[in-house]
């Protein structure tokens, strides 16, 4: 390629690629800046890592990032997991299947916080859910469901939230895969499971990788779900964000920093998982 | 053994009869063609061998063993796709020892086994590769080798040539009858090509609207259709309405119809007064001397033969002749041996 040639593409990528690059990248730096004392806010700037050495040492910090790894993962893992199954039973166009298709997509619609004010009503001490399991006899008495310890309820409301995201990625991939070739692996003896391991898994792929990396990214800063159904004893990484920052920008800073390099760690990770164990050496 | 039994099979989808009331066998290493055009239920008659269908009435025995509900994963059967089906993101040799696995092949045989099958299809350089890579007469042969690779007691052929260009398809029909032969499978082929069922058939079934119109070897098909409607698809003989006169001096039967009177030897006797005849184009004697004539319409000339298309009296029909000078208009004579005019069923 001829350096014209380079500068044309260059300039023609400019508007699009150059603003996005431009923006993330001023952002990253500020952030990072940020978190090594630089751009203070408040006073003077000097550079140093005793904000992150500060962070490091504090066990609120540590347990944020491990609960913010924990729902990321978990979300993405079972949203992806209830929608491969509805992407298979949706392939094919039965009756009804188009209206199952828009109402299983409808939490899209459903903002999250309302969706988490909904979650937690339904749930609460005197709920419909309290409500409904003793009256048929499974509890004898109402339970205390709401912000529990094992951060059941954010998965739920991941899952159920971001679910209609990964059908609509994977149904997609899986209503591409010929008919024919599904049938050969039939042919061939490839039970139910084994059709799925070797062949819709597989070239279903970049779809999967698409629904994992997204969902962990989302789930992985969760703010909203966790503030209002999430356990009362953690934080996630943007609530603790939010919270050193009434004290220290710096150190929300360098929890920033840190969603962001847990967003695109996790990100690669799950995105070589899903390769390796659907393509790779695993997958025989 | 890999015998195929197919008693009263009848497949139907809502109000529409695809396959009604078929019954045939298929012997042990016979290599049988369902032909016929489509929506003739061929493909769906494969289907149900196959057990991607699951008929609505009737039974299948392959080996003896009833497997009419059977799933395709528990059957002695491998299928070649039409669009050969092969799963893009593994290379060749993954393709060739999927069902191998699926099998639990211990390692050593399954390789040992997928060498052979390349080597006998010629596949040794392509095993690295992915489907993708490959021409279409590859792609075939990777098809027809993860197939073989099996090594079931049935092949399954859904026109799996109608994807390659006409050079290509002869070269992999005689590499199928080959492999067919060497390995003694029984071979049940679906397709709408005549001249693929005459070329690599044992028996040919000629299917039309759901039933069997009738089961015969390539030569019988050929020579003694049953039918109008098998004569017309198999060689596009002429068809056409005569009458039955009375019985000839010498044996046969004299019949009138629009080209002339005609003497016909076919040993079967009329079934009505006015019935369906048969001949073959290329069987007419083009010669100034012949008792019938008409005038030519169109004329095409196809290499080793000239079509030239023909009308007496409002009847329209062709000749087939090795060599002709004859032009559009030109009035052609030719003659017809008694033995070759075909008495066929009740004209309407």
């Amino acid at each position: 390629m001829t350096w014209r040639r380079c500068a044309t593409v260059l300039l023609l990528l400019m508007p699009g690629l150059g603003l996005i690059v431009s923006l993330i990248g001023m952002v990253v730096y500020v952030a990072i800046a940020q978190s090594f004392g630089l751009y203070n806010l408040n006073g003077d700037s000097v550079f140093t890592v005793a904000h992150w050495a500060e962070m490091l040492d504090r066990k609120l910090y540590t347990r944020a990032v491990t609960y913010s790894i924990y729902i990321g993962v978990w979300s993405a893992i079972l949203a992806v997991a209830f929608a491969y199954p509805l992407a298979i039973w949706l392939r094919k166009p039965f009756r009804g299947s188009i209206i199952i298709g828009a109402i299983l997509k409808a939490p899209l619609l459903v903002q999250g916080l309302v969706a988490a004010f909904l979650f937690i009503n339904v749930i609460s001490y005197h709920g419909i859910f309290n409500q409904l399991m003793q009256a048929i006899g499974l509890w004898d008495e109402p339970r205390r469901l709401q912000n529990d310890r094992g951060a059941i309820g954010v998965l739920f409301l991941q899952t159920w939230k971001n679910m209609p995201f990964a059908l609509l990625l994977l149904t997609g991939a899986v209503q591409a895969i010929p008919d024919d070739v599904l049938d050969a692996a039939r042919d061939m003896g490839a039970g139910t499971f084994a059709r799925f391991r070797k062949i819709i898994a597989p070239l279903s792929l970049s779809a999967m990788q698409a629904a994992l990396v997204i969902i962990f990214i989302g789930a992985v800063a969760d703010f909203s779900f966790q503030v209002i159904a999430g356990p009362t004893n953690r934080q996630s990484l943007a609530q603790l964000m939010v919270f050193v920052r009434q004290t220290s920008w710096h150190e929300a800073a360098v929890v920033g920093v840190t969603l962001m390099v847990i967003a695109l760690a996790g990100s690669l990770l799950l995105a070589i998982a899903a390769r390796l164990i659907l393509k790779g050496p695993f997958s025989r | 053994m890999s015998k195929i039994i197919v008693q009263d099979l009848t497949m139907q989808f809502d109000q529409f009869v695809a396959v009604n009331k078929v019954s045939f066998e298929v012997q042990q290493g016979e290599f049988v063609t369902l032909l016929g055009p489509s929506g003739c239920g061929k493909t769906t008659l494969l289907k149900m061998i196959s057990g991607f269908l699951t008929p609505t009435q009737g039974r299948i025995h392959i080996g003896g063993k009833d497997v009419t509900r059977t799933p395709p994963e528990d059957r002695d059967t491998a299928l070649c796709f039409q669009s050969y089906a092969l799963f893009p993101h593994m290379t060749v040799r993954g393709n060739l020892e999927f069902g191998l696995r699926q099998q639990r092949t211990p390692a050593g045989d399954r390789k040992a086994r997928v060498s052979q099958i390349a080597v006998q299809l010629s596949l040794e350089q392509q095993l690295g590769k992915l489907p993708n890579a490959l021409s279409g007469g590859q792609q075939q042969r990777v098809a027809l080798g993860r197939a073989l690779s099996m090594q079931p007691g049935v092949i399954l052929f859904d026109e799996p040539l109608s994807n390659l260009d006409a050079k290509l398809r002869d070269q992999v029909r005689f590499e199928i009858k080959r492999i067919q032969h060497e390995n003694a499978l029984t071979a049940v082929y679906v397709t709408h090509d005549q001249s693929e069922a005459l070329a690599l058939s044992d028996r040919v079934i000629v299917m039309r609207d759901g039933q069997i119109e009738q089961i015969a070897t390539p030569e019988d098909l050929y020579h003694t259709p049953a039918t109008s409607f098998v004569a017309d698809f198999i060689g596009n003989a002429n068809v056409m309405p005569a009458e039955v006169i009375g019985e000839a001096d010498g044996g046969g039967w004299i019949l009138d119809s629009k080209i002339g009177q005609l003497i016909s030897r076919d040993p079967r006797d009329p079934q009505a007064k006015k019935i369906n005849i048969a001949w073959r184009p290329e069987l007419a004697h083009v010669t100034p001397e012949g008792p019938l004539s008409g005038t030519v319409v169109s004329r095409a000339f196809q290499g080793n033969f000239t079509d030239l298309h023909v009308v007496t009296q409002g009847q329209s029909y062709r000749l087939q002749v090795p060599h002709s000078d004859v032009s559009v208009g030109d009035e052609v004579a030719f003659g017809l041996d008694a033995k070759d005019v075909l008495m066929l069923e009740p004209s309407r």
